[in-house]
Parts: C-alpha cells; sequence; structure tokens
C-alpha cells in the first residue's frame, strides 16, 4: 500500500502542484489520478518515486517512508511508464526492456531471455526484439515501454498518462491490454490520465484532483459516476454520467425475448401468425445459424404475400448487436437507441442470437437498477 | 631570386608538369614525402583528441548549466578568432619547436566546434527519454554516459568531421614556424625553391588525408550508432548542418571573406 499523509509540493515561486494530499493506494489494485492540467496529479506520482521531492508530509510503500531510501535504488523496484514511452533510441527493443534488470546486475543473457518473454505477454512479435524503436508504430512503442517497465517484476507501477499519445483506436486496445495483464499480473498501479473515460475504464478507484492540488474525491468508479461528491466533480465527469454508469451493469440481467425471432426461410404467413401471438410490431429475421439478418415489420408482414419467405421481404438493418455475457446494459441501450426497429440484438459469445430487448423493456431495467442501487445506498448509511 | 632565407617569393605557374610532380613524388617518397605525411596525421590527430577531450566536459556542463553555456560559446569563439600564426610564435618559447607548440593552438580552435556539437546533441536528446532513464534508477553519471551520451554522438561526430577536416588543413600553417607536416614540403621544397612539384603534391595529399580521415568518421559513425541506419530523418544530416552552422563564419588567419559553408576554410594553404 502506497499513502499519503498531508504531502504538499510548494515550489520556491510559491505554485503549489499539490496541497496536503491524503490518499491511500491499495495494494494489487489500479488507483487512477483524474484531473485537468495543473492539478498536480503528475507532481503526485512522481513523489512516489522520488522523482519530485515533497515539501511536507509523507509518503510511505508499506509503511516505509520513500525518504528513507536511496532515489536509484528506489526507482528501480518501481517500474515507470511515461507519455510517447521514453524509449532508448539507441538500444534495441529487447534491450530497452532489459534496461532494470541490467541495472540491478542480471547478466546479459538472463536480462534478455526475460525481454524476450515480456515481449510476448505485451502481445508483440519476437522479431521485435532486435529492431530500434523508430522501427516501431506509436502503440507497439508503449507495448515496450509496458514491457520495460514490468521487466524487473516490481510490485508496483507508475504510468503517467502512458496512452495519451497514441489514436484512439490504438488507445483502446493498449487499454484492454492493461486490464488483461492486470487480471493476470496484480499490481499495484497508479495510473495518471486526464481522461475520465480512460479513468473509468481502467481503475479500481478513482481519484479526482481540482486545481490547486486538492483532492476532490476518491471512490470506485461507479460510485464516482453515480455520487459525485461535489458540484466541480460532477462538471468533470460530464452530463452523460448516467448512461456511463450503465456500464458497470451487465447485460445478461435483462430478460430477451426470443419469442420474436422468425427464420428467415419460414412462410411470411407464419410470420404473421407469430406477429398476431406476441402483439410486437417487429419481429427478427434469422438464418439457419441464428445469425441475425434484420427486422420486419409487422405492417410489412400484413401485406405480404403469404407464401413468400420472410428473407425476400423488405428487410431492416438491426444495426450492431450486444453481448449478453459480457457487455453491459450502456452496450445494451446503446444497441437499441441505433435500431430502427427500437430494438437491441443480444448474442451469445458465438455470435448466436439470444434474444432481442425493447427500448421500453431497457427502460424498466436501468430503471431497477437504479432503484436496487437507491435501496443499497440506504442500506449502506443505516 | 629569393632562396633559403628572406621573405617567399611569388610561387611559380603550374602548367600541368604532370610528369615532373609523379617523378619528384617517386624519388622523394621515402624522404621527405613520407615523414611528413605521418608528421601531418599526428599534427592533426592529438589536437582533434585533445579538443574532443576538453569540449566534453565543457559541453556537458554548458548543457547542465545553460546559464553558462552563452558565455562559454564566447569563450571558444574568441580563442577561434586568434591568429594560428602568432600563435604558434608566443608559444614558442615556452614549448620551443616540440609538437606541443602546434598541438595546443590547434586543439583550441577545434573547441570552437566541438563543444557547440556537443551541447546541441545533448539538447536534443528528448525530454521523455531523460525522465524516463531517470525513472528507472539511472544515476545522474551513468544516465549521461550510458543514455545522453550515445543519443548525442551523431551530432557530436558530425562536429568531430568537420573539426577534423578542418584541423587537416590548418596543420599546414604550423610548417611556416618549422613544425612539420606537408606544409613543409610546400613551403621548403616548393616556394623557397620555386619548384611547383612538391607544392602540388603537398596539396593532393593534404586534400587526401582530410578525404581519408572524413570517411573513417563516417564509418565509426555507421559502427557505433547502428540505430540511425535508414531513418529517414536521419540525426546525421540535420546534425551536420548543425555543425556548419555554428562553425564560426570566417577564417581569422587570413582575415580573408572565406565562405561559412566550408569546413576547410581556416587552411590558408590546402
Amino acid at each position: 500500500m502506497i499513502t499519503f499523509e498531508g504531502v504538499s509540493k510548494r515550489y520556491p515561486d510559491g505554485t503549489v502542484a499539490v496541497d496536503h494530499l491524503d490518499l491511500e493506494v491499495p495494494t494489487g489494485r489500479t488507483t487512477v489520478l483524474v484531473g485537468s492540467s495543473g492539478s498536480g496529479k503528475t507532481t503526485a506520482l512522481r513523489m512516489i518515486n522520488r522523482m519530485v521531492e515533497p515539501t511536507g508530509g509523507t509518503i510511505a510503500i508499506d509503511g516505509e517512508d520513500v525518504r528513507a531510501r536511496e532515489p536509484a535504488a528506489l526507482r528501480r523496484s518501481i517500474g515507470y511508464v511515461i507519455q510517447q514511452a521514453g524509449l532508448f533510441p539507441h538500444r534495441t527493443v529487447e534491450d530497452n526492456i532489459a534496461t532494470v534488470p541490467l541495472l540491478l546486475g542480471r547478466s546479459r543473457g538472463e536480462a534478455r531471455g526475460r525481454a524476450r518473454e515480456l515481449l510476448e505477454l505485451v502481445g508483440l512479435p519476437p522479431e521485435h526484439a532486435r529492431r530500434y524503436p523508430h522501427q516501431l508504430s506509436g502503440g507497439q512503442q508503449q507495448r515496450v515501454g509496458v514491457a520495460r517497465a514490468l521487466a524487473a517484476d516490481p510490485p508496483i507501477l507508475l504510468m503517467d498518462e502512458p496512452f495519451s499519445a497514441v489514436d484512439p483506436l490504438v488507445r483502446a486496445g493498449l487499454q484492454d491490454e492493461l486490464v488483461r495483464l492486470q487480471k493476470e499480473l496484480h499490481k499495484t498501479i497508479v495510473f495518471v490520465t486526464h481522461d475520465i473515460d480512460e479513468a473509468v475504464k481502467l481503475g479500481d478507484a478513482i481519484a479526482v484532483f481540482r486545481p490547486g492540488g486538492r483532492l476532490a474525491q476518491v471512490a470506485p468508479p461507479e460510485r464516482l459516476l453515480s455520487e459525485p461528491a461535489d458540484a466541480f466533480v460532477e462538471e468533470f465527469i460530464g452530463y452523460d454520467r448516467g448512461v456511463r454508469r450503465l456500464s458497470f451493469f451487465p447485460a445478461s440481467a435483462l430478460s430477451l425475448r426470443s419469442d420474436v425471432l422468425v427464420e428467415a426461410a419460414a412462410p411470411a404467413r407464419r410470420a404473421r401468425e407469430t406477429a398476431a401471438a406476441t402483439g410486437e410490431p417487429w419481429l427478427l429475421a434469422i438464418d439457419a445459424d441464428r445469425r441475425p439478418l434484420g427486422w420486419v415489420a409487422a405492417d410489412v408482414l400484413a401485406g405480404a404475400d403469404g407464401d413468400r419467405p420472410v428473407a425476400d421481404l423488405d428487410l431492416v438493418g438491426y444495426g450492431h448487436t450486444f453481448s449478453v455475457p459480457t457487455d453491459s446494459l450502456r452496450a445494451a441501450l446503446d444497441a437499441a437507441v441505433l435500431s430502427p426497429a427500437g430494438r437491441a440484438v443480444g448474442v451469445d459469445a458465438d455470435g448466436t442470437v439470444v434474444g432481442a430487448v425493447a427500448q421500453t423493456d431497457l427502460g424498466t431495467a436501468i430503471w431497477a437498477v437504479g432503484e436496487a442501487d437507491g435501496r443499497a445506498a440506504v442500506d449502506g448509511r443505516a | 631570386m629569393p632562396d633559403a632565407a628572406g621573405p617567399i617569393g611569388l610561387p611559380p605557374r603550374f602548367a600541368g608538369q604532370v610528369g615532373e610532380v609523379a617523378d619528384w613524388a617517386l624519388s622523394n617518397i621515402d624522404d621527405p614525402i613520407a615523414p611528413r605525411l605521418l608528421e601531418h596525421v599526428q599534427l592533426s590527430v592529438a589536437p582533434v583528441l585533445l579538443g574532443l577531450a576538453v569540449a566534453l566536459p565543457l559541453g556537458v556542463a554548458a548543457a547542465r548549466w545553460p546559464r553558462w553555456y552563452p558565455a562559454v560559446l564566447t569563450g571558444v569563439n574568441v580563442l577561434y578568432a586568434l591568429p594560428s600564426l602568432a600563435l604558434f610564435f608566443l608559444l614558442l618559447p615556452y614549448t620551443g619547436f616540440s609538437p606541443w607548440t602546434a598541438i595546443i593552438p590547434l586543439a583550441l580552435y577545434t573547441l570552437a566546434i566541438l563543444v557547440p556539437n556537443v551541447v546541441d546533441g545533448l539538447d536534443q536528446v528528448p525530454d521523455h527519454v531523460r525522465q524516463a532513464a531517470t525513472a528507472m534508477g539511472f544515476s545522474p553519471m551513468r544516465r549521461l554516459v550510458r543514455v545522453e551520451l550515445p543519443v548525442a554522438l551523431p551530432v557530436i561526430i558530425a562536429g568531430l568531421r568537420v573539426a577534423t577536416v578542418a584541423t587537416i588543413s590548418m596543420v599546414s600553417v604550423a610548417s611556416l614556424v618549422g613544425l612539420g607536416g606537408l606544409g613543409q614540403i610546400i613551403l621548403t621544397d616548393g616556394f623557397r625553391r620555386n619548384f611547383a612539384a612538391p607544392v602540388v603534391v603537398g596539396v593532393l595529399l593534404s586534400v587526401a588525408l582530410a578525404f581519408l580521415a572524413d570517411g573513417l568518421l563516417v564509418l565509426l559513425q555507421r559502427w557505433l550508432t547502428p540505430w540511425t541506419r535508414g531513418r529517414e530523418t536521419g540525426a546525421t544530416s540535420r546534425s551536420r548542418r548543425a555543425a556548419r552552422r555554428d562553425a564560426p563564419p570566417t577564417a581569422p588567419d587570413t582575415g580573408s571573406a572565406a565562405p561559412p559553408a566550408a569546413p576547410a576554410a581556416r587552411g590558408e594553404d590546402a
């Protein structure tokens, strides 16, 4: 556990970067420091490995004051990932990754062997080992940066806006990768970002900093979204926090209707009967493998030749599907909003249709989540 | 006709007596050509190495404390402006006709090229690279030696190339005060005896030596900085420009308006 106790950083010109920070960073979890620029989040991060020395208070790792340790030795025991990766341009990828093991006195062979393992861990092909950093893309460089930080297997990983210099698509990939790695490695990660979405995606806890280096709120992401401590936090999170919060509730809780599915090969007459029996204005046409083809309106069925197969009728696109076992209510809601039929199609891990859910039913489910949460909050206070 | 003593007379006109030059070169290869050439190499290499040994710590310090850099830069430029002939004569009472009389001034001149290149090389080390090195647990000294200087190497070697070529051309001046080198052939065998062949041989050898030294430094750089290969916007071409930009614009000895881009501008005899 990393403990900040009354930590301040005041520069000689009077600027206060961090103001009386009290924060506990639990072991084995990801804590995200988020805030606008000038809020002191990076300064706070850099005080952990003594890249910046506090002017007041103490920082302790597992109870031991960091100032009791020699800076270079302390830093070798803490992984560090920086924006733009900070790779050494004159060293190959494997030698970059081997940096800290070599500083710690391991043999070159051992360090390089470890580098190869890590290359695989961060999802880079082994033939990249002998390349130089400038021969890699930005996203690949950042993966090497993560591998280098992990090389000596430090218990703590400091990440200073590591993904902000790559394009959004690559960034999302790197974030997913970090979540996957963390499930495997259980490092104590302190992650600095100005992107609240990134914080919500990665953090077990989020610490929001306000300008002037003061801590505004520390909370798990879901609670941060549902109960921002004050107007500043609320504004910082953004107005769609309600919708974002839905990403913490699994879509598997939804009850999907499978009686609105109709085989594409079936004649329109039979589909008409299904529509009448369910009273639904839209039926989902599926192929023989239970994959979605499109929506067919009850009106279209009513006017169609009863012998024509459903596949030949006017089908409306179904937008995107959501995965019932892995996606959240947010994904389901998004699918419903984008669907011309106002209904979201839920699929299984293998892409076969489980069922569909209408916007109105989703609304009920979301309402229920809010209710349950409200009750839990009340219980919690009692 | 001015012979062994007295001021140097008008040089003879060279009218393409290639045969004469070749004859002279072949019959004098053991003496004086070979020993003078060897002297020339020694008198060129030693100042560059000595200059580098001084420029590195000076450049590192100037990059570390940028406030002092303008003063350092002025200092090395003023040194560069001192006429070499005068410096040779000033040193004679102390160092006599030893090689040091040539080596010390020439080493001082290389500082004007090498110090700015060391500083530029260190300044262009990306900040995120420097910070990452600190965060990895490099001590300041280790960071300098293992990360910053290697990354600055292409720029430093670019400066070394300019300094080497300039020094090779300037060594000839040292011959004016009898310190040896190819200038000696040009002066004593050529001008004083009003004979063109030694002059031509001296000039050609001096130029060939400059080309050779430059080529060797290019090879050295390729070998030391494999990471710059195949890099589109290589540090090499950029730093080479930087080295030329930083070279003082005129050749102070002659007072002539030598083009600032010519690295060999200082050599009157080459």
